[in-house]
């Protein structure tokens, strides 16, 4: 049981961490002030779901939380390939936040129920946060989805980009029936349900398409420690400053 | 683009002969108006105003620019254009003196007001009164809320074009009085630092 439970948290936990650090690139480089700001809190939000998921990690015997986000190597991160790709364009931040925060938020929401109290207790206290995290996300697809002909174009472009990656998020483990006949989290295949239909209804607000998700190979790997070339460097950047001196006290 | 630096790409470009041409429209977003509550209880006030597409996007702009640090119980937004600003005053005088006219009864619109009883400081609600355009919700104003305490100046939105925070979105601010990383006074940057240079003399 156990097992099953931390590789729920760490994957859970390895997501917020490095879509973190990725959203908080766009720091003092957001397209205007007012969304510089939203995006940079929201950044900082999930590094400190990831911190609450490690601490939970540390009690059931891990190591403490700034070794386990500092010291580990790119093929020991099971965080699903999405959260590490770059930033690229706005666009393509604003895909990735709409299409895994809406997974996030759905997740923690079945989570409230979870049989595993220090998860249920979690998921209850961040649901704001994830309520405003997925305002915001829906309110500048449904925007930007039906503004002007370069809008949706753009969007368009990176929602099929992103689609494989997204459908990474709900790579099966092994392990995940465990969970389920505990209690402690329904399982991927459901959450990818709700997600499809969320995803759905807010697309269909816009003048976007959903690619046909039959015809498309999720990019799985990522809950497995199989990553893209781009995560290390970003691992590289992240703990540089603490490898510097991983005693100092901040 | 011809330079970074803003004012010469502000310049005028040299034009052909015999072409007219409409005003371009400047390309930046209009202003909304952003008030705060801060605690439960304690009275919304003026914060500020953020650039944005539409009323929607204003709130959802707003969330963060003026509620990430200390405590937010609530937050509403609305377009600049629906503040109705009474005229200034300075001294002993009140703005309510300067707002002439009979109430000509109640009317069938909701308006919040907001006054300002410091110069320099935020407008804060004050209260609704009910009315039929902005000028009555002030003299409705004046005969209600006016209770002889001096006021610089006073503003006035009628309730519908506002962009509230419901009842279900309040949860939006539960944890914000733990997010003190924010706070650059947490960091007690001057104790470490006069710390490290005790343990170095």
């Amino acid at each position: 049981m156990t097992l099953a439970l931390k590789e729920l948290l760490y994957k859970m936990a390895d997501d917020q961490l490095i879509l973190g650090h990725r959203n908080s690139e766009w720091t003092g480089m957001g397209p205007l002030l007012e969304e510089d700001i939203a995006f940079s809190s929201m950044a900082q939000d999930k590094i400190g779901q990831s911190l609450a998921l490690y601490t939970i990690l540390q009690a059931l015997g891990e190591q403490d939380p700034d070794t386990v986000a500092f010291t580990r190597n790119a093929n020991q991160f099971h965080n699903c390939q999405l959260v590490e790709l770059p930033n690229q364009e706005y666009d393509f931040s604003l895909i990735r936040h709409f299409l895994f925060d809406t997974a996030e938020a759905l997740r923690f929401e079945m989570l409230t129920n979870s049989s595993y109290e220090p998860l249920a207790q979690l998921a209850k206290k961040i649901r704001g946060e994830l309520r405003y995290h997925t305002l915001h996300a829906n309110t500048w697809i449904k925007q930007l989805g039906s503004a002007t002909p370069e809008s949706t174009e753009r969007l368009q472009k990176s929602l099929d980009y992103a689609m494989p990656f997204a459908l990474g998020i709900f790579e099966p483990s092994p392990n995940e029936q465990e969970l389920i006949t505990t209690g402690i989290f329904e399982g991927e295949v459901a959450l990818q349900k709700k997600w499809l239909a969320k995803v759905e209804s807010v697309i269909s607000q816009t003048k976007l398409t959903l690619p046909d998700l039959k015809s498309i190979k999720p990019e799985l790997g990522g809950r497995k420690g199989i990553h893209t070339d781009h995560l290390q460097p970003l691992l590289d950047e992240m703990s540089e400053v603490f490898k510097i001196d991983p005693t100092a006290e901040w | 683009m011809n330079s970074l630096d803003p004012r010469v790409e502000r310049l005028p470009k040299v034009g052909e002969e015999g072409k007219i041409n409409p005003k371009a429209p400047l390309d930046q977003f209009g202003t909304y108006e952003v008030f705060v509550e801060p605690k439960p209880g304690k009275p919304f006030q003026h914060e500020g105003a953020v650039h944005a597409p539409n009323l929607e996007m204003a709130y959802v702009l707003a969330k963060e620019t003026f509620t990430r640090r200390f405590t937010c119980s609530s937050l509403y937004v609305c377009d600049t254009r629906d503040v109705f600003v009474s005229p200034m005053t300075e001294g002993e005088q009140s703005a309510y003196d300067l707002i002439d006219g009979t109430s000509i009864g109640e009317g069938k619109s909701e308006f919040e007001i907001y006054h300002l009883v410091k110069r320099g400081k935020q407008h804060i609600h004050a209260g609704s009164v009910n009315a039929s355009d902005a000028k009555g919700a002030m003299l409705q104003a004046k005969a209600t809320l006016n209770n002889g305490k001096l006021v610089y100046n006073i503003w006035t939105i009628q309730k519908d074009k506002i962009r509230f925070t419901s009842e279900e979105e309040k949860e939006y601010w539960i944890t914000l009085p733990e997010k003190k990383f924010r706070d650059a006074s947490d960091y007690k940057g001057g104790d470490k630092l006069k710390k490290f240079l005790e343990q170095k003399a």
